[in-house]
């Protein structure tokens, strides 16, 4: 440094080396602001686009939404299973806000007492965090606005409309529908459609009993999604509804039955316990199947208390149990008109007459006959229209048990139809070959054993839709028809019941048991004439009571059930077809310990549920309704400009065509 | 106001004089920047004025008339008070050790009723102030290499030992390279340099793995690892990089970075509010900040390097050398190339204690600008 100046030249030296340090500090500085500015290039220019990705997957979020189930709806379009809006009530672990302190301040808007919010915290604690919790379904209108209002304040709840899956007609399709139930644990699985993450949405509900388990796939529909903005904490900002996609209905299953016969059936069945099935004698399609008592699918959904389904697991009549598919009850003499098919193909002459003297001793017994005077001699068809047992227990013997069961099989008895939905019963089919691979204790097959087999007691057992099809396939006369319950899913059609090969009996011994059953109801002397009357001009009805045992009646003093317990009565059937010209729907009626004949428990509720059949069909009510003389109409002015040549009256209606 | 009516004996010393010699560029400067840090405090709080952007505009008002004022105090005031500004903040910084208020696991507060403030930020004019009052007291040759040097290494030891037991090691860090700054600048040998930071390279592992708190040492290995723990610790290096990267050139627009926003960016306001800027003003508006920053950090070291006294020169520099640390720092910090240490982007970040610090260091500044033909003249003695 040479500059001239008043400093010492000491003091000079420092300043000099300070300039040149301060040189290195501007240097430095410098570098670092233009490192800091080359990483920024790096991060903004270069790899924009990367990290431009990762801030969208970190903004945006996808939503699921539940899809509306699938509707379940009866023959004629009637809904039986549909969705209704629900407000419902949902609460976040977030994180942030205590649940319990959420509770509380939610307690002041809905009805939430101290049980039910220690309930919801043990939830709270099993589910993940972010995971929505529903805290209340159902909300009336004011309390979802009410909290609505407050949303800002709580951001942890959000009240939304979801949609709950509702039966309108509540207990009369229960066990054939099934219902909805929240998703448990157990139903998840690793991989397959019970894999997917819409199973944990709260609003998902999951098919848990008849169609809707057998179908629950079907009626699922596709989820959708929303496109939602997120912060850090997961909660949602805003919904771009750009990015949506909507989810997709479940399928519409369609089901042959028909709501009113369905809700006429349950009616009539009153307090007894029992089954009604209704099925279609010309294309197998199943019009009605209740069981009673039933239950209000409805209160599944929302999920049941303990207390209720004790009530209803505890109930000696058991409304859980399908009775026209799970129950198995042995047939009694509506199992006649096949022990005499079974006959006639045997080669017994049905004209050949049995003398019935009110009972018979055989093997050391006496095996009585319901009427206790005896009817007499008796032929075949007698011995159908009177129900006499002593002639089905000699006809029995005398054929064996193979023939019966080949018959009886023929009919429907012994399986299991394939209609759709889980949950029937075999029953039992005597036979040599049965009785020595099932029964362990008593492998051969007694002549006793086909005494009682002839008149639908001992080794055969069949539930109420084996008897209605039965019935149906004496009534068609020819086919063996198959019953059908699902008509379509997703406007698809299920095969029909009449695309079946025909019965393996002759066509003149079909007529002969039909004729035996037109007897029972329509011969003033038949077993059911007085029930039996449909009270729709020629349009008739064919049946065949039936009274099964169930406790033994030896040493048994008085037969009456009227004085025993409900569980030791006897139970009460009845089979028919109507009209008996061309049979049109076929029915069977089981009333379990109905404790009075056949005839007076069950042949009058069929009576009730096929009128509303028939009338409900236009061919039969066609039939019925006489239509009235048409007015003389030639002498009215031609209407509106007609052209010349057409002068001639509207064509009458035909009375014939359904309207 | 030419240099011959300056030279008028008794002009400079008129108040008028004085407030027309402050750098009126740089004080610009720094309200831009301010003004920066307020713009993205509006949009992050959701386009209102609270709770950061209205305080922080407050705060540095109040700061600047702070610094205009300190500015008009004589350099030799500040030169006398030296060493008792240096020798209350070693106090204060005893009695935090002692009577400290507790927060988060670290003493580093001083209740003092009313408010509660922390020593070690007096602490970083102060080492400034007392580092400069002792190297205007010594030769060059002795600078350079000297057993007086023992006490400089000394004043810096103290300071930097009681924060760094507080524990508030990016305080500690900072103190520390302050000091080495100054001493830096007055002029230390080469050798003596080389040998502190091969030193210094050698420790680091060891400090890491031995003498580090637990979250200090997650910090740092989190750092050199980040994808090891995307949502613990590495949470922040990685978020703060998605902002600036997927902020582009242009940016997201203003009010629209979904990263600060959304609260993705943790520390939006504070820390990390140069990651909001660069989210929604994009690589434009980050390089015109640090032009900024570079022109603050260029107009200080000028205004040093007029200074006729070596005390003003070196007091000049060494706050600015403050102001730069802070700067590469954060920013270093923001865009992962350094560990999370908790050192705010001055002026830019929220929060009145940093901000109240780094004015009252460009008060001292423009002092030494307003006052930089004076002479200050100190006994033969390095102290006094």
């Amino acid at each position: 440094m040479s500059e001239p100046s008043i400093f010492f030249s000491e003091v000079n030296e420092r300043q000099g080396a300070f300039h040149r340090r301060s040189f290195l500090l501007g240097g430095f500085a410098g570098a670092g602001l233009l490192a800091l500015g080359g990483r920024l290039a790096h991060l903004q220019l270069l790899e924009a686009q990367r990290y431009q990705k990762l801030s969208a997957s970190n903004q945006f979020n996808f939503r699921l939404v539940p899809p509306p189930r699938g509707l379940i709806v009866d023959r004629n379009g009637a809904v039986l299973a549909t969705n209704r809006p629900n407000f419902r009530l949902l609460v976040v672990k977030d994180g942030e806000h205590e649940p319990g302190e959420t509770l509380k301040t939610l307690a002041h808007f809905v009805p939430l007492d101290e049980a039910r919010q220690e309930r919801l915290m043990r939830e709270f604690e099993r589910t993940p965090n972010r995971t929505p919790v529903s805290v209340m379904e159902d909300m009336t209108w004011e309390q979802f606005s009410a909290i609505n209002v407050r949303a800002p304040e709580m951001p942890n709840v959000t009240a939304d409309m979801g949609e709950v899956r509702v039966y309108p007609h509540g207990g009369a399709f229960a066990h054939v529908i099934g219902y909805v139930a929240k998703v448990n644990r157990e139903d998840l699985t690793e991989t397959g459609p019970n894999s997917e993450a819409i199973l944990l949405h709260p609003g998902f509900r999951i098919g848990r009993q008849g169609v809707e388990k057998a179908f629950d796939l079907d009626l699922r529909g596709r989820t959708g999604a929303r496109k939602v903005e997120v912060d850090a904490r997961g909660r949602e900002i805003r919904n771009d509804t750009d990015g949506d996609i909507p989810a997709a209905p479940g399928k519409t299953v369609e089901l042959t039955l028909d709501v009113d016969i369905q809700n006429r059936a349950l009616e009539v069945m009153g307090d007894e316990s029992g089954a009604i099935v209704v099925m279609d004698c010309r294309s197998g399609d199943l019009l009605c199947m209740v069981s009673a008592p039933s239950f209000d699918a409805n209160r599944f959904v929302r999920g049941l208390s303990t207390a209720e389904y004790r009530a209803l697991a505890d109930y000696e009549r058991r409304p859980l149990l399908d009775k026209a598919m799970s129950g198995t009850y042995p047939p009694g003499s509506t199992f006649k008109m096949t022990t005499a098919l079974a006959a006639l193909a045997a080669g017994i002459n049905p004209e050949e007459r049995i003398h019935c003297s009110g009972g018979w001793r055989f093997g050391g017994r006496t095996w009585r006959c319901w009427r206790h005077g005896g009817h007499g001699a008796q032929n075949m068809h007698d011995a159908i229209k009177n129900s006499c047992d002593v002639y089905f227990y000699q006809v029995a013997l005398r054929m064996g048990p193979d023939h019966i069961a080949r018959a009886a099989k023929a009919l429907g008895f012994g399986q299991a139809f394939d209609i759709g939905i889980p949950g029937q019963r075999t029953g039992v089919v005597g036979s040599t070959e049965w009785k020595r691979t099932q029964v362990k204790r008593d492998p051969t097959w007694h002549p006793g054993d086909s005494v009682s087999y002839g008149i639908g007691q001992g080794y055969i057992t069949a539930n109420g839709l084996q008897l209605a099809v039965m019935t149906a396939r004496l009534a068609n006369g020819r086919k063996q028809l198959n019953p059908r319950l699902v008509k379509s899913v997703g406007g698809v059609e299920m095969p029909p019941g009449d695309e079946v090969p025909n019965l393996p009996f002759s066509q003149e011994h079909l007529d002969y048991v039909r004729a035996g059953m037109i007897a029972v109801a329509n011969d003033r002397s038949g077993t059911a004439f007085r029930q039996s009357q449909l009270g729709l001009g020629d349009v008739l009805m064919a049946g065949k009571t039936g009274t099964a045992q169930v406790r033994s009646y030896d040493g048994v003093a008085n037969r009456d059930s009227r004085s025993v317990r409900w569980g030791l009565k006897d139970h009460n059937l009845y089979v028919a077809f109507a009209p008996i010209d061309q049979p049109r729907y076929a029915i069977s009626v089981i009333i379990q310990h109905g404790g009075l004949g056949g005839a007076t428990a069950a042949a009058p509720r069929a009576r009730e549920v096929m009128r509303v059949a028939l009338l409900k069909d236009p061919e039969i009510r066609a039939r019925i309704v006489q239509p009235m003389p048409l007015p003389d109409v030639t002498d009215l002015p031609p209407v509106g400009e007609a052209p010349e040549g057409a002068v001639a009256a509207p064509p009458p209606l035909d009375p014939g065509e359904p309207t | 106001m030419t240099m011959s009516a300056l030279s008028r004996p008794g002009e400079r010393d008129r108040l008028v004089v004085k407030f027309t010699q402050i750098d009126w560029t740089f004080a610009i400067a720094l309200c831009l920047l301010a003004g920066t840090g307020a713009l993205m405090m509006f949009s992050v709080a959701g386009s209102s004025w609270e709770p950061w952007a209205g305080p922080h505009l407050f705060r540095f008002g109040f700061c600047f008339v702070l610094m205009i004022a300190l500015a008009l105090f004589d350099v030799r005031v500040w030169f006398a008070l030296a060493y008792p500004i240096y020798g209350l903040g070693l106090l204060l910084l005893l009695a935090v050790e002692f009577v400290g208020d507790t927060r988060m696991g670290a003493t580093r507060w001083l209740d003092l009723g009313f408010m509660s403030f922390q020593p070690s930020e007096v602490m970083k004019v102060g080492i400034v102030l007392a580092l400069a009052r002792f190297y205007h007291g010594i030769s060059a040759e002795d600078a350079r290499l000297s057993w007086w040097l023992i006490i400089p290494a000394l004043m810096i030891a103290a300071p930097v030992l009681l924060v760094a037991h507080q524990p508030d090691l990016g305080t500690a860090m900072l103190i520390a390279l302050t000091g080495a700054a100054v001493v830096v600048l007055a002029g230390l040998s080469w050798k003596i340099i080389g040998a502190a930071v091969i030193s210094f390279v050698a420790a680091v592992p060891i400090m890491v793995m031995f003498v580090l708190h637990e979250y200090q040492r997650a910090r740092v290995l989190t750092f050199l690892d980040p994808e090891s723990d995307p949502s613990g610790s590495g949470y922040h290096i990685l978020q703060s990089k998605i902002a600036l990267g997927s902020g582009g050139f242009f940016g997201k627009g203003y009010g629209l970075g979904s990263q600060s926003q959304l609260n993705f960016l943790p520390e939006k306001h504070t820390d990390f509010i140069f990651a909001t800027l660069a989210e929604e003003f994009g690589f434009l508006g980050c390089a015109l900040v640090l032009a900024l920053f570079a022109a603050v950090i260029f107009m200080a070291l000028r205004t040093a390097s007029l200074a006729h006294s070596h005390f003003g020169r070196l007091a000049a520099a060494g706050v600015t050398a403050t102001f730069t640390l802070y700067v590469l720092i954060n920013g270093a910090m923001v865009m992962g190339l350094a560990p999370v240490v908790g050192v705010p982007m001055p002026l830019l970040s929220y929060g009145g204690t940093v901000m109240l610090t780094v004015m009252i260091g460009w008060g001292l500044v423009q002092s030494v600008r307003v006052h930089r033909y004076t002479e200050v003249t100190s006994g033969k003695g390095a102290f006094v």
